[in-house]
């Protein structure tokens, strides 16, 4: 198990660097610097600042020095934002999408969950079709739509909860950008639960434990649940490293200051190191939560321990 | 001075889901946020406010290396030169209580008063000495040291040619900052009224470096001092109670939230934010219809501009065909159709400044149907016709205002000419890099002034000039233009400019299409803003009376 954990680690090295160096290549070739021509410059100061970056460098030099910073942790200055690091930045902006992504995965979860399990318990019935047509709106129906809407009826409307912004530690700030960034992953959620305890229903043990005479409820909740779980969590990897680089809709239409929105305005100003930083971790993120998947499933499927 | 930046609005998207949002919204009257809000006519016992600036800008708040917009108005809170702006947006005194100008208008004398620092420190002549010195100073990397070009000596420090002690500003004594410039500057109030020149506090700069501008550092000496600031979110400011001038500031707190232009709508309606930066041009008359007079829309210093690239063809000698052209736009119907009367349609380079007369080209004032018999005649003299048209990409940085009015431009040249115009749309830099390499013939120049004078525009068709796009080149342009800096007695020298400007509308250096506006929604309970050409409302002005839903 230790080896298996090693070697995957291991081979998550190279992965970030095709990462990092790709991200640093082609953002250094879309055209426009990060200090060109915004304003009118007196050349000797555009070469002072870019000197102060490094930028005057050789890119084979910039890129050396950039892997060496990032090897350390340093993920650099930003070059938009001047007088801040983008550790600085993604320490401030990360708690706010895990906030908001953690609520929102944890929604998606229990409410997904629950939609999925009781419609696969009568296939067919309303209590499958309605739910799950529902689930198709949720999938189909965009965030930059439902957020809006939500605003809308909960902030301009009934006055519950406010319209955005973003205040640490208030729940009332937390909810409605929860909620809509949730939607579509509480559809998906259904709708693979569903598929999957349909699957685990149809399963010989099941029948076994039919026929012993346990409740319908504990044969779903103590045996269908775990088999079910297994492309639950599969999808919940990559789709919780997506939440938790910040939704950039969902940042922009309730002005969070979560990551997403470093993100674009960063590439919008060839600010290098922000949204080579960023891309970086989001690729960490994922080899991060999809091992943590791998990791899942040898604990929900005793098959696959044996395997390894 | 800047191009005009088109917004970086991430997602489109946002746009119409505002719409879609607005769309809902106009089923009912709703109750908040519209006309029928009572106000009352006492101050509310809170006095805090909420204003929105554009999400795309804040770089930093550092005075010397701020360059944006969204900054500035946090600056003009936070800090005060050596002038202030007044509520009508006029330069009056400041830091300074008086000064005194030489004869030959070089050398200004400021005499400061007793001002402090938000630590209660007494602000001294050499803070300002060290301010200007910084911003000018090669290590500091302020891509604005040129604003201070009209000082002694500014750009030869800049350029690392001078030690910074040659910069022309002195403190002959803690009280007097004696300022010397290389020519006379008869907008230097209004100068001094920029982030560039204000003092700064160096105790905080020495102890702190790059963090200085933090919230927990920073000594300002404005109206108000800086309570919280997340990067690229929220800024707090508090009431500066040892500003010299406390006594006349009501408002206890301002909140500035950097939010895209759609959703700044959406959170006025919410009540959320009192004054917004901006608003969808699209959306003027639905807004007008629910918010009445909270809709507010006045002249702001900048032009709409299409360049010409007098280096290459088609434009290069070939004035016909820019005659042709620039008759060929219906200005009053663009404005009135494709930019919903929100602004002025435009003839010249300089918008209507306080006491400069641009002069009109002749051809401004014929009715249309004159215009466009005129613009065939030029376009057949410049040697296109029906059989052979001229083709042409006219390149703009993407956003869905220009959009709107450049595929109206295009299709007025269609039928007026037969000229067959394609619209380009790319990003904001990729296009503003193009530019300057004077790769494109046809371009979007749009244009902010700096300070209320012609010359912030008219140094754009300047020979050598670093934002001249278009390589625009008249000797006769540029003598008059050294002549206007040499100048000394105001009305000669705006006369001069004057007529500088007949000879870019003689020579059809561009196709000006119409002068900006400001656009804000501004909560009727809030008091004290002015409309004024620089856009700038002080919050040390601002108030709220009693309203409901407080």
């Amino acid at each position: 198990m230790v080896r298996y954990l090693l070697s995957r680690l291991l081979t998550a090295i190279p992965t970030l660097l095709v990462i990092a160096t790709l991200a640093f290549m082609l953002l250094h070739l879309t055209p426009g610097g990060p200090f060109d021509s915004d304003k009118l410059m007196v050349p000797q100061i555009q070469h002072s600042i870019e000197a102060r970056y490094h930028l005057d460098e050789p890119l084979w030099r910039q890129y050396l020095r950039y892997l060496n910073d990032l090897a350390h942790g340093d993920l650099g200055p930003s070059f938009q934002y001047r007088n801040t690091s983008v550790n600085e930045l993604v320490a401030q902006g990360l708690p706010v999408d895990i906030a908001i992504g953690g609520t929102a995965m944890l929604i998606a979860v229990l409410v997904g969950g629950g939609i999925g399990l009781l419609a696969s318990t009568r296939p067919g019935s309303w209590r499958d079709q309605v739910p799950m047509s529902l689930a198709m709106l949720g999938i189909s129906v965009p965030v930059f739509v439902t957020a809006p809407l939500l605003i809308l009826i909960f902030a301009l409307r009934l006055h519950w909860l406010p319209s955005g912004d973003w205040v640490s530690g208030s729940w009332r700030h937390l909810l409605l950008p929860s909620i809509a960034l949730a939607l579509p992953y509480t559809a998906y959620i259904a709708r693979i639960v569903r598929a999957a305890a349909i699957d685990a229903l149809a399963q010989p043990f099941i029948r076994t434990a039919r026929a012993q005479g346990l409740p319908a409820s504990a044969i779903v909740l103590r045996h269908a649940l775990r088999p079910t779980l297994v492309p639950l969590v599969s999808f919940l990897g990559p789709a919780l490293a997506g939440v938790l680089t910040g939704s950039i809709v969902i940042e922009q239409v309730f002005g969070l200051p979560g990551i997403g929105r470093y993100f674009v305005t960063g590439a919008l100003n060839r600010d290098y190191t922000l949204v080579t930083g960023i891309t970086v971790l989001y690729g960490a993120l994922i080899i991060g939560l999809n091992l943590l998947v791998d990791l899942c499933y040898a604990w929900l499927d005793p098959r696959l321990r044996a395997r390894h | 001075m800047r191009p005009l930046r088109s917004r970086p609005v991430a997602a489109l998207s946002l746009l119409a889901a505002t719409a879609l949002l607005l769309a809902a919204c106009s089923g009912g009257e709703s109750s908040h946020g519209s006309t029928a809000v009572q106000v009352g006519k006492a101050l509310a016992a809170t006095q805090i406010l909420a204003r929105a600036v554009d999400a795309g800008g804040m770089r930093s708040i550092d005075p010397s290396l701020s360059t944006d917009v969204p900054a500035a108005h946090v600056l003009d809170d936070l800090f005060e030169g050596l002038t202030r702006l007044d509520q009508r947006g006029e330069p009056e005194p400041g830091v300074a209580a008086s000064w005194d100008t030489s004869a030959d208008g070089r050398t200004w004398s400021f005499h400061l008063r007793s001002a402090r620092w938000s630590n209660g420190e007494p602000i001294r002549a050499d803070d300002f000495v060290y301010a200007w010195r910084r911003t000018v100073d090669p290590r500091t990397a302020s891509d604005y040291a040129q604003a201070l070009a009209p000082v002694a000596n500014a750009i030869a420090i800049s350029e690392g040619r001078l030690p910074v002690t040659a910069l022309g500003i002195e403190a002959p004594d803690a009280h007097t900052v004696r300022v010397h410039l290389h020519a006379p500057t008869p907008y230097l109030l209004s100068l001094m009224t920029k982030s560039y020149a204000y003092p700064q506090y160096e105790p905080a700069i020495r102890a702190h470096g790059d963090n200085w501008v933090r919230p927990e550092n920073i000594v300002s000496n404005g109206a108000f001092q800086l309570h919280e600031h997340v990067i690229g979110g929220r800024i707090t400011l508090r009431k500066n109670p040892q500003y010299w001038d406390a006594a006349h500031v009501r408002l206890q707190q301002v909140v500035y939230l950097p939010l895209d232009r759609a959703v700044q709508t959406e959170r006025f309606f919410a009540g959320d934010i009192a004054f917004t930066d901006s608003f969808s041009a699209e959306q003027t008359a639905w807004l007008r219809a629910r918010l009445g007079d909270q809709v507010v829309s006045a002249p702001y210093l900048g032009n709409f501009v299409l360049g010409l690239n007098a280096t290459r063809a088609p434009f290069a000698g070939n004035r016909a065909l820019r005659m042709a052209l620039t008759l060929g736009v219906d200005r009053e119907t663009l404005v009135r159709y494709v930019r919903q009367g929100l602004y002025k349609p435009a003839w010249t380079v300089t918008p209507p400044l306080p006491g400069y007369d641009a002069p009109l080209p002749e051809w401004a004032r014929l009715p249309e149907a004159a215009r466009h018999a005129l613009a065939r005649r030029y376009y057949a003299q410049s040697g296109y016709s029906a059989q052979r048209p001229l083709r042409i990409e006219l390149h703009y940085p993407t956003d869905s205002d220009n959009r709107r009015t450049y595929e109206a431009v295009a299709a007025m040249w269609r039928a007026n000419l037969g000229a067959e115009v394609s619209t380009l749309n790319e990003e904001f830099r990729v296009q503003l890099n193009e530019r300057h390499l004077k790769k494109l013939a046809l371009f979007h120049y749009a244009w902010i002034g700096d300070y209320p004078d012609p010359y912030t525009f008219l140094q754009l068709f300047q020979t050598g000039f670093g934002y001249n796009d278009g390589g625009y080149s008249n000797p006769r342009y540029d003598s008059l233009l050294n002549a206007a800096g040499n100048e000394a007695d105001a009305a000669r020298r705006l006369r001069q400019l004057a007529q500088a400007e007949q000879i870019l509308n003689d020579d059809v250096a561009c196709i000006p299409l119409y002068y900006y506006a400001t656009r804000h929604l501004i909560k009727s309970y809030v008091r004290g803003w002015t409309s004024n050409i620089q856009d700038r409302n002080l919050s040390q002005y601002l108030y709220v009376l009693e309203h409901e839903g407080q």
